[in-house]
C-alpha cells in the first residue's frame, strides 16, 4: 500500500481527489488537511510516501510548505493547482508531477502510474524558496503563522519545538535542522 | 535773488532733458530700484553725467560755483543704493576738484557724502520695507535739502579762509538749497508719473487678458467646432472691441462675428491668402492695411474691413486652425490688440490641447474598466469549474445551480456597460460571485450584507462594489485559517452614500501589491465622475480587520 496525504483548502477539491484515489486500490489516504500548517504536522506525524498538495492555500502556499520539509524525509510530491502560470512552468521545467483543476481522469491515471513506478522524491530545491519567511505554529489548539523576523528564540525539549516571538509563545512542527538551514536563526547548542 | 533765477534756469534745462529722456524706453530703468549690476552701472553713468553737467552749467560766484550737482548725486544714491551713490558722488566730486577754486576740496568731499548718504537712506528704506517711499517727491525734497545743508556745513568747515567761505555760503546757501531740493523732487515726480502710467496700462492689459481667459475657460476643451468657436469669438470681440473676429480650422471658416458678417459666412472654405499662409507657415501674419495692404478676399468693394491679424492655433506644434482679428478701414489696428491676440491664441491652443488630453484620459479609464471586466480572475474561474466537477456526481442538483450562478456571473461581467447601474444590480452581481465562493469554502466564509432596501435604487457606476468584495475574499479571508467574515453595509451621511466592506483578515498591504489595480480603478473612476472628495478609502488594523469604504455623492431627493 502506498500511503498518501491530501492537502487542499477547498473541501470539494479534497473530496474529488479522494474519490479519484479511491479507485486506485493500492493507494491509502491517511489524512486530509485543509491548510499547510495541519499538512506539515500530518507529514511529520505519518511520514506519507506521497502528498497531493494544493498551491494556493491560506498564509502558507504549497510551494512554501515543501521548502519546510526535512530533505531527508521528503515524500513524493504531486502539486495540484487551478491556475498558476508561473508554478506550472516551473513544474514543467523541473519534471515535477502536477495536476490541473478540474482534474482530468486520464491525466490523473498517468500521474498515479508514474508515482507508483518511482516513489523516490524529487529534489525540491529548484522550486522551493531558499528562506522560510513565516513559521507555521500552534498556540494551544489555534493555528498561527509567525513571521520569521518576529522570532526572538526557538528551543526544543521533550515537548517539541518552542517558538518565542515578539507577541506570542507557541510550538512549531518545523525541525531545528530546517530552521537552522532556512532561517537567519543561529544554533547555539548542539 | 538773481542767483535763484539762474539756478532755476539751469534746473529747467535739466528737466527738459529729463522730459525728452522720459520718452525713450531707457527711462523705464528709473522707474524701478536697481538690484542688478548692469542696472546699477547704468544709473551710475547717467547720474555721474548729470553731476558733471551741473558743474559745467554752474554759476561762477566769488571764486566758487553755484550749481545743481546735488540733484544728480542724491537721485543717483536713492535709485542706486549706497555704493552706486558713493561712486556717483565721488565722480562728480573729483570732476569738481579738477576745476579748482578755493572750495574744490570741500565740494568734492560734500558731493561724495551726498551720494553716499542718499544711498544710505535708500538702503535704510529697503531694509525697513518702505522702498516705495523713495519715489515720494516730498521725501526726495527733504533728503536733497538735508544733503545741501550738509554741503554748506562742509564748505564752512573745510574751505579756508573762513570769512571767505562764510560770505560764499551766505550768498549761495538759500538758492542752492531750494533749487536742488525742488529740482530733485520734480525729477522724481516725473519718474513717478511715468511709473503710474505704465502700471495702469499693464494692469488694464492684464485685466482684459484675464477676463478673456476666465470667460473662455473650458469652452474649447469640449471640442473645436462651430458652436464652441462662435462663443469664443463673441467673448473676444466683446472684450477687445475690435471690428471683427473670425476662427477657422485648417479648411473652413468656423465662426465670424462683427463687421462684414453678411458675407463672411461660417462653414465656407477659407478664401484669404494670408490665412492660408499663416496655416502653411505656422506663422503670425499681420496686414495693417497701410504698409501691407489688406483686402477682403470675398467682397473687396463693399467690405469695410481694412486690417487683419491672423494667428495660427497650435496643438502639439501642429496648426489646427487660425484666429483672426480685424479692424475696419477707418480704424487703426492697436498694438495692444495685436499682443492680446497672440496671447489669446496661445490660451486657446492650450485649452484645445487640454481638451484632447482630457478626452484621452477618459478613454483610458474606459479601457481600464474594460480590462477590469475582462479580468475575471482565472484562479477563481478554474476553481469554480473544479468545484462543479467535484460535486457533479454526488450532488447534480447543486452542480447545476452552481453552473447557473457561474454563467450569470460571467454574463453580467461581459455585458456590463460603463454607465450607471442600480445598487440592486450590483448586489445581484455580487450574489452570483459569492454563491460560488461560498460553495468553494462552505462553512469557512460568512457573509453579512446589510443594505437598506430604500437604497437599492441608488445608481452608481457599474463595477464599484463587486471588485472590492472580490478583493476582500481574494486577498483577505481566503488567507485565513479560521472562518472568514465579510460584512457589507451602507449608510447615508449629509450628502454622501457610504458603502462599507469589512473583512476580518486585516491583510491589506497598501503599496506595490498588484491587486491594487482593481481598487485603484474603482477609486479613479469615482473621482473622475463625481469629484475629488469621493472615492475609496481603506482602513486596516493589521491581522484584525480591513475596512474599505466607498464614498459616493448622495442627494436627498433619492429614496
Amino acid at each position: 500500500m502506498i500511503s498518501c496525504l491530501i492537502i487542499d483548502d477547498e473541501p470539494f477539491a479534497r473530496q474529488q481527489l479522494a474519490d479519484l484515489l479511491a479507485t486506485e486500490t493500492d493507494f491509502n489516504i491517511i489524512e486530509e488537511c485543509s491548510n499547510a500548517i495541519d499538512g506539515l504536522h500530518a507529514i511529520n506525524k505519518h511520514q506519507p510516501q506521497v502528498i497531493f498538495l494544493d498551491i494556493q492555500m491560506p498564509r502558507i502556499t504549497g510551494i512554501e510548505l515543501v521548502g519546510m520539509l526535512n530533505p531527508q524525509k521528503m515524500p513524493r510530491v504531486v502539486f495540484v493547482t487551478a491556475f498558476d502560470e508561473y508554478a506550472v512552468k516551473a513544474f514543467d521545467n523541473n519534471a515535477f508531477d502536477y495536476l490541473l483543476k478540474p482534474i482530468e481522469e486520464n491525466r490523473f491515471k498517468r500521474t498515479i502510474d508514474k508515482v507508483r513506478n518511482d516513489l523516490a522524491p524529487q529534489a525540491i530545491e529548484t522550486i522551493a524558496p531558499e528562506q522560510i519567511e513565516h513559521l507555521p505554529c500552534y498556540c494551544g489548539n489555534k493555528l498561527k503563522v509567525v513571521a520569521t523576523e518576529d522570532v526572538e528564540y526557538i528551543f526544543s525539549d521533550v515537548g517539541g519545538i518552542h517558538v518565542n516571538a515578539t507577541n506570542s509563545y507557541c510550538h512549531t512542527q518545523l525541525t531545528l535542522k530546517v530552521l537552522e538551514e532556512k532561517t537567519p536563526l543561529v544554533r547555539c547548542h548542539k | 535773488m538773481a542767483l535763484i533765477l539762474l539756478l532755476t534756469q539751469q534746473m529747467c534745462l535739466y528737466l527738459v532733458i529729463v522730459y525728452l529722456f522720459s520718452k525713450t524706453p531707457l527711462f523705464k530703468m528709473f522707474a524701478e530700484t536697481s538690484t542688478r549690476l548692469p542696472h546699477k552701472v547704468f544709473i551710475y553713468v547717467v547720474f555721474s553725467g548729470f553731476c558733471i553737467m551741473a558743474t559745467y552749467f554752474g554759476e561762477q560766484t566769488t571764486g566758487a560755483i553755484a550749481n545743481t550737482r546735488a540733484m544728480g548725486a542724491v537721485l543717483g544714491g536713492l535709485l542706486g543704493g549706497p555704493v552706486t551713490g558713493f561712486f556717483i558722488g565721488l565722480t562728480g566730486g573729483l570732476h569738481r576738484y579738477s576745476l579748482g577754486g578755493f572750495t574744490d576740496l570741500a565740494c568734492a568731499i560734500s558731493t561724495t557724502l551726498e551720494g553716499l548718504s542718499a544711498g544710505m537712506v535708500s538702503y535704510y528704506l529697503k531694509r525697513s520695507g518702505n522702498l516705495e517711499l523713495i519715489f515720494n517727491p516730498l521725501l526726495v525734497f527733504l533728503v536733497t535739502f538735508c544733503a545741501e545743508l550738509m554741503q554748506m556745513s562742509i564748505i564752512l568747515l573745510v574751505a579756508k579762509p573762513f570769512d571767505h567761505s562764510f560770505e560764499l555760503v551766505s550768498e549761495i546757501a538759500m538758492p542752492m538749497l531750494l533749487v536742488n531740493a525742488i529740482g530733485a523732487a520734480l525729477f522724481m515726480s516725473m519718474i513717478l508719473d511715468q511709473k503710474t502710467m505704465f502700471d495702469k496700462l499693464s494692469s488694464a492689459f492684464s485685466t482684459k487678458a484675464l477676463k478673456i481667459a476666465e470667460r473662455s475657460v473650458g469652452l474649447l476643451s469640449k471640442g473645436f467646432n462651430q458652436q464652441s468657436t462662435s462663443k469664443v469669438a463673441q467673448i473676444i470681440i466683446e472684450e477687445t472691441q475690435v471690428g471683427a473676429v473670425a476662427i477657422t480650422d485648417r479648411e473652413k471658416l468656423l465662426a465670424f462675428i462683427g463687421i462684414g458678417d453678411d458675407h463672411h459666412i461660417p462653414n465656407t472654405p477659407i478664401s484669404s491668402q494670408i490665412t492660408l499662409d499663416a496655416i502653411a507657415q505656422n506663422k503670425v501674419m499681420f496686414a495693417d492695411g497701410v504698409e501691407s495692404s489688406y483686402c477682403c478676399s470675398i467682397d473687396h468693394k463693399n467690405c469695410r474691413l481694412g486690417s487683419s491679424l491672423v494667428i495660427p492655433l497650435r496643438s502639439d506644434n501642429e496648426v489646427i486652425g487660425t484666429i483672426k482679428l480685424y479692424e475696419p478701414k477707418n480704424k487703426l489696428f492697436l498694438n495692444i490688440n495685436r499682443t492680446l491676440g497672440e496671447g489669446i491664441a496661445k490660451l486657446l491652443s492650450n485649452q484645445i490641447l487640454f481638451g484632447r488630453y482630457e478626452q484621452q484620459q477618459n478613454l483610458l479609464t474606459q479601457s481600464e474598466l474594460k480590462l477590469l471586466q475582462a479580468q475575471v480572475n482565472p484562479h477563481f474561474l478554474f476553481n469554480a469549474l473544479n468545484t462543479i466537477s467535484a460535486i457533479i456526481k454526488r450532488d447534480p442538483q447543486m452542480a447545476k445551480q452552481l453552473l447557473q450562478q457561474l454563467s450569470q456571473f460571467l454574463r453580467i461581467n461581459l455585458k456590463r456597460t460603463t454607465g450607471l447601474v442600480s445598487l440592486s444590480d450590483e448586489l445581484e452581481h455580487i450574489d452570483a460571485y459569492l454563491a460560488i465562493e461560498r460553495a468553494r469554502f462552505i462553512d469557512k466564509l460568512q457573509l453579512d450584507i446589510d443594505i437598506p432596501a430604500s437604497l437599492h435604487h441608488y445608481r452608481l457606476p457599474a463595477f464599484t462594489l463587486q471588485p472590492i468584495i472580490e478583493n476582500a475574499v481574494k486577498h483577505g479571508t481566503s488567507h485565513l485559517i479560521e472562518q472568514g467574515i465579510i460584512s457589507v453595509t451602507a449608510y447615508v451621511t449629509d450628502d454622501e452614500l457610504v458603502l462599507k466592506v469589512t473583512d476580518n483578515a486585516g491583510l491589506y498591504n497598501p503599496p506595490e501589491r498588484s491587486e491594487g489595480l482593481g481598487m485603484n480603478i474603482v477609486h479613479k473612476r469615482i473621482q473622475n465622475q463625481f469629484g475629488e472628495q469621493y472615492g475609496v478609502k481603506v482602513d486596516c488594523k493589521q491581522d484584525k480587520v480591513t475596512c474599505v469604504s466607498i464614498h459616493l455623492p448622495y442627494s436627498g431627493d433619492k429614496p
